[in-house]
């Protein structure tokens, strides 16, 4: 069962994905029109970029979901001390480190097609970059910080779920559609509602598939390291 | 202010012209083929009407507000279409997504195939010692 599981969920967020494509593409309308007689712009101001905030979206959905399963790991593994919990922060973080890659590039070319500038220092996304660097942070202390470099990186996990609250909910003066509970997912209407949960769904699924792959890696590493020991005892290797 | 008396004289006498009286939806420039005399006794004649008649004034004056409001208008709904067009910025925020996944997995494949070869080189150098001992 564990061996299907992942191409399972792979095939299923691939089937997701193409229907989400064909959703953004030809299902759902794009929600402006204009106003002849104000020559005044009617809806949320998006155009044809708006495609672009299906998958920006959805994606920052799963980062924060992946954050947040990552900071309740590693308090997990911090009280607990079972390997699981380690196993499981570290692989939705190293994964989240992709999908927080993908929310800032496409959220940049939006902001460049819609602003007609590629960043702003404004609230959210200076955040969203500080988040997204304390993930390449954790990364990097497991890598290099040493023996102790679980709990560190533990806590710096635990460190970047807090923010995410912070960033989901920041109503700034900012450039964005909406921010928190008035934010786009909650004001979008008709087919727009459907398209978006179904992108949500979708790299959900394929998030889960992604962490569950990663888990393994991670065992799979664990058990190098206990197989060295054992030829180090040994005088296998040096 | 020069100017809009300008455009205001100007208008007026294609409105003349016209015969309207109105002078609506009409460029501001002198009929075609008209000379310099003509031109300018058609700006003396719309003058004379103007301070004849404040209403004509205000109906030249509502005549240039309104192609002033259709300008805008048109320039903003180009700047619309520009943006709802472009297409490009949608095709990079795709390659992007696309690259950005290619290159996880193909990171994720790489890092589980080396784990994989050297847990079985690990497994087959610690059976050898075993069996040695």
């Amino acid at each position: 069962m564990n061996k299907l599981l992942v191409p399972i969920l792979s095939v299923l967020a691939a089937i997701g994905f193409a229907v989400s494509v064909y959703l953004v593409f030809f299902y759902t309308p794009l929600d402006f029109t204009i106003d002849h007689d104000s020559g005044r712009l009617v809806g949320t101001s998006l155009f044809f970029n708006e495609t672009i905030m299906y998958f920006h979206v959805a994606h920052a959905f799963v980062l924060f979901t992946a954050v947040f399963i990552g900071g309740i790991a590693s308090i997990l593994y911090l009280w607990k001390r079972k390997p699981v919990w380690d196993d499981l922060a570290a692989a939705t973080i190293e994964i989240s480190v992709a999908f927080g890659a993908v929310v800032l590039v496409t959220g940049s070319i939006w902001a460049k097609a819609a602003w007609d500038v590629w960043w702003q220092w404004e609230p959210r996304l200076t955040m969203s970059l500080l988040l997204w660097l304390i993930l390449v942070g954790y990364v990097l202390v497991r890598k290099f910080a040493g023996p102790s470099a679980d709990r560190v990186a533990a806590g710096m996990a635990i460190f970047g779920m807090v923010g995410v609250p912070f960033i989901y909910t920041m109503v700034g003066q900012d450039s964005h559609p909406g921010s928190g509970a008035n934010g786009v997912a909650f004001t979008l209407k008709g087919r727009m509602v459907v398209t978006f949960w179904v992108a949500v769904a979708t790299f959900m699924i394929w998030f889960v598939a992604l962490v569950i792959t990663r888990v393994q890696g991670t065992r799979a590493e664990r058990e190098v390291r206990e197989l060295r020991e054992r030829a180090l005892d040994l005088g296998v290797i040096e | 202010m020069n100017k809009i008396v300008l455009i205001l004289v100007l208008l007026c006498g294609l409105a003349s012209a016209d015969g309207s009286g109105s002078g609506s939806a009409v460029a501001p420039a002198a009929p075609p083929g008209a000379t310099a005399a003509q031109v300018a006794a058609l700006e003396q004649t719309c003058a004379d009407a103007m301070n004849a008649d404040p209403n004509f004034a205000k109906s030249i004056e509502l005549t240039i507000n309104k192609q002033l409001d259709q300008q805008t208008i048109d320039a903003h709904v180009d700047a619309l279409h520009h943006i709802q067009k472009n297409e490009n910025h949608v095709i990079y925020a795709y390659a992007a997504m696309w690259v950005i996944a290619a290159l996880l997995l193909v990171f994720l494949f790489l890092r589980q195939q080396a784990l994989k070869t050297e847990i079985a080189a690990l497994k087959r150098d610690l059976s050898r010692a075993e069996d040695k001992a």
